[in-house]
């Protein structure tokens, strides 16, 4: 029973050393890209200027919602003209 | 990098100090950047995610807070979220090609072998990446960090006995699960660096 348990136990232990020495031959350190990391480095250490550009892209989008409404309240006011001058048409026939 | 040190680092970069926070970026890119590209198994999503997992740290710096686990165990969690997501977002598409894997060399062996090492290769990645999050988490620790059981108990929030029991485990896992995918081959190429 005692030498049952040590064989099984030295197999595993034979499985695990050969699947260790597997690993070892594939999962390796990687360095990443040079340009990728000081890209990434600059892009830290320069937050206020994306930030900046960020509050620019912010003010784009204020801008056409202005640009928008203010569109929207001219054919809101041409619409009511005409439609005014449709019905004023009317009543003088 | 001493502990005291990243601790005054730390505590400069969670006040703002982008240059601070530039170390820390420095001290750990190499880091989580090996640790997404073995989860994705490609350099490109490698490259994004890792960029995001960075941002998304200096964003909520602020917030962070020592519990005793080392910084890294935070980073890497945000990886691991957003390795999460990418997975859920590519679920629909097929499975990522290990084309742009790097080559390992094998001089002044005939290319017919070398080919034959790079499937096995591929194989065997392709297998760590269908394992549970956290030993692949574990695996990468283990070989990519070379990190000791204490260490990685550390960093995942686990006794050192419970990290030695998943290692052995997993390491079995895999052998059984190499077994099934290739039984055709199992005295040949799997035992070829045993």
């Amino acid at each position: 029973m005692g030498s049952k348990m040590k064989r099984i136990s030295d197999a595993s232990r034979g499985k695990i050393a050969s699947m260790e020495h597997r690993l070892s031959g594939v999962l390796r350190p990687i360095k990443p890209r040079k340009e990728f990391v000081h890209g990434i480095a600059q892009r830290i250490r320069t937050k206020p200027q994306v930030a900046f550009v960020d509050r620019i892209a912010n003010w784009h989008l204020i801008a056409i919602l202005i640009a928008g409404l203010v569109s929207l309240t001219v054919f809101m006011a041409v619409l009511g003209r005409a439609l005014l001058s449709l019905v004023g048409k009317k009543r003088t026939a | 990098m001493p502990e005291f040190e990243e601790q005054a680092i730390l505590l400069r970069a969670s006040q703002g100090d982008q240059e601070a926070f530039g170390v820390l970026y420095e001290n750990y890119v190499e880091r989580i950047y090996n640790y997404v590209y073995y989860r994705t198994g490609n350099t490109h999503d490698a490259e994004d995610l890792t960029a995001r997992v960075f941002f998304r740290a200096m964003h909520h710096i602020q917030t962070y807070t020592d519990r005793g686990v080392p910084f890294s165990a935070w980073l890497y969690r945000i990886a691991h979220n957003l390795i999460a997501n990418w997975h859920r977002d590519r679920s629909r598409h097929q499975e990522i090609p290990l084309s742009d894997a790097p080559t390992l060399h094998y001089k002044g062996e005939p290319p017919e072998m070398a080919l034959e090492q790079t499937q096995e290769r591929d194989a065997l990645l392709r297998l760590i990446r269908h394992l549970p999050a956290e030993r692949q988490h574990l695996l990468i620790l283990k070989f990519v960090e070379h990190m000791s059981n204490s260490e990685i108990g550390e960093t995942m929030d686990r006794s050192e006995g419970a990290v030695k029991s998943l290692y052995h485990r997993t390491l079995l896992a895999l052998r059984d699960e190499l077994e099934e995918y290739d039984p055709g081959e199992k005295a040949g190429w799997l035992d070829l660096n045993a």
